[in-house]
């Protein structure tokens, strides 16, 4: 579980998270949504400590992230895997060395004992035959299969997936949620998801937080979205014309 | 004067990132085996071209300009090594690499900051600087030296060259010049210049890849960046290491 208390963020003396709070559940797909720019990949990235905070607490279990030391957060963060929004795979290394790296770093097992290890993790992905191609030789889809194999490679406890869909086609990027989805239960791992992509709201928001303007706004899951009085949420969901037509005919 | 100081206390805190002990020192020397090639031994095409040339026309210039004949031959022979040695070796080589290397450092590390795969190391928990840096420099710091005295030889060798075709020297008066009041001491001075040239190119570039806000645009400028600055503060190393080591 991932607690986030009294959050605040700015750039430059320009706030951009202002007093989030929230608790992230284990063994759930908790999601961030909110339009471009409302904060959420900053918020993202500060639950993970790629950016300093200004104020608040970030809480991994009983672990207080933001005020541990380097080595202490290296030793939770051998438990977080990251998809980011463009993969971020390692342009110089194939598939089967981008999802091995971690395994180089962290762990002393053998050489057999790795290549089983990216093999499964590939194969979870739905990758196959595609070990020694580099990251230039594959489409958006894969390489986000790819870059969420290597994030599992070490079984982290905790999950992080940056707009996992942008620029993929709806099959590809459902097909991604429902691996995001299946993962999280199957490692019991708390997952947080960033996007905009309200079709990932309705597969897989079990738990779902709407940040605009970078205030949390609304909490709730899929089931309460559709129905909630939050006008700003509202305006999100329903903002294209198929949605308002189908929200006017729903209060008819 | 704030930012420029920001910049440098920035540089500084960058270097102790790179400086600190390696999380898997075999994954490390993969990486230094890999630089090694990348920016060491694919620079030595340019570097022996370059060179060449440059031997060449310093005997030539040095043939044209002591046409006296009081000035003996084999000085034109001489005028080349003690130049090739010296200045031109270490220098301008490192003019070169800051071209060649420090661009494609800066571009290299800034691309992997705008993609993000900088943040995909530290989420990781793996210190990316150290990761990322700390091969090109021990590469780089290993390697410019030899390509400085392939630099040597190969400009020697092209003033050779260059002045037996062009009928202005004797292939003997050049063989004896170059062997003339040889002092070892040069080849030092030439070496030690060498690596603080390099490890100001790549710390240097390595330190505009790294810190690179923004899109490709951004990394273009880096890169400019890197070589503009690698290469005035290389001039300035330089006049400071030469008064040091030869006064």
């Amino acid at each position: 579980m991932i607690t986030v208390k009294n959050l605040n963020k700015s750039f430059n003396g320009k706030p951009v998270l202002d007093n989030i709070s929230v608790i992230f559940e284990t063994g759930k797909t908790n999601l961030i949504i909110g339009r471009s720019g409302s904060g959420k990949t900053v918020l993202l990235k500060s639950i993970v400590g790629l950016h300093e905070i200004d104020s608040g607490e970030i809480w991994y279990e009983d672990t207080l992230f933001n005020k541990l030391n380097f080595a202490g957060k290296k030793k939770i963060r051998s438990e977080m895997g990251m998809l980011f929004q463009g993969s971020a795979l390692f342009d110089s290394l194939t598939v089967e060395q981008n999802v091995m790296f971690p395994l180089d770093m962290f762990t002393d097992n053998t050489p057999e004992e790795k290549i089983e290890r990216v093999n499964f993790c590939l194969t979870r992905v739905d990758i196959l035959n595609s070990n020694n191609l580099f990251p230039s030789e594959l489409s958006g889809g894969m390489k986000k299969r790819v870059a969420i194999a290597r994030a599992i490679a070490l079984n982290p406890k905790y999950l992080f997936c940056d707009e996992p869909n942008s620029g993929l086609d709806p099959i590809t990027a459902i097909l991604i949620d429902a691996l995001i989805k299946e993962l999280t239960e199957e490692y019991s791992m708390t997952t947080i998801v960033n996007t905009h992509d309200m079709n990932s709201v309705m597969e897989i928001g079990e738990n779902i937080i709407f940040i605009s303007e970078g205030c949390k706004c609304w909490e709730g899951s899929k089931n309460d979205i559709l129905t909630s009085d939050c006008e700003t949420l509202n305006d999100f969901i329903f903002a294209n014309s198929l949605a308002k037509k189908l929200r006017a005919a729903n209060k008819k | 004067m704030i930012k420029f100081l920001t910049q440098f206390g920035r540089y500084f805190l960058l270097l102790k990132k790179v400086f600190s002990k390696p999380e898997k020192p075999a994954l490390y020397f993969k990486q230094t085996m890999s630089e090694l090639v990348n920016l060491g031994l694919n620079s030595i095409g340019i570097i022996a071209i370059i060179s060449f040339f440059m031997g060449a026309v310093i005997t030539l210039q040095t043939a044209y300009n002591t046409e006296n004949p009081i000035y003996p031959k084999y000085l034109i022979g001489l005028g080349c090594r003690d130049s090739m040695i010296l200045e031109f070796s270490s220098t301008i080589a490192a003019l070169i690499l800051a071209g060649k290397v420090g661009s494609n450092i800066a571009a290299e590390i800034g691309t992997m900051r705008v993609t993000e795969q900088i943040d995909a190391l530290e989420i990781m928990g793996v210190n990316s600087a150290s990761y990322i840096i700390l091969p090109k420099l021990i590469a780089t710091l290993i390697f410019n030296p030899v390509l400085t005295l392939i630099a040597i030889i190969v400009g020697i060798f092209g003033g050779g060259i260059a002045g037996t075709f062009a009928g202005v020297i004797t292939t003997e008066n050049f063989i004896y010049g170059i062997q003339y009041a040889f002092i070892p001491y040069y080849i030092v001075y030439s070496l030690i210049k060498t690596v603080f040239f390099a490890f100001i190119i790549t710390s240097i570039s390595s330190f505009q890849g790294y810190y690179v806000e923004g899109g490709s645009l951004e990394v273009g400028r880096a890169s400019t960046k890197a070589v503009v600055y690698s290469s005035v503060i290389i001039l300035l190393f330089n006049v400071i290491l030469t008064q040091l080591l030869l006064s």
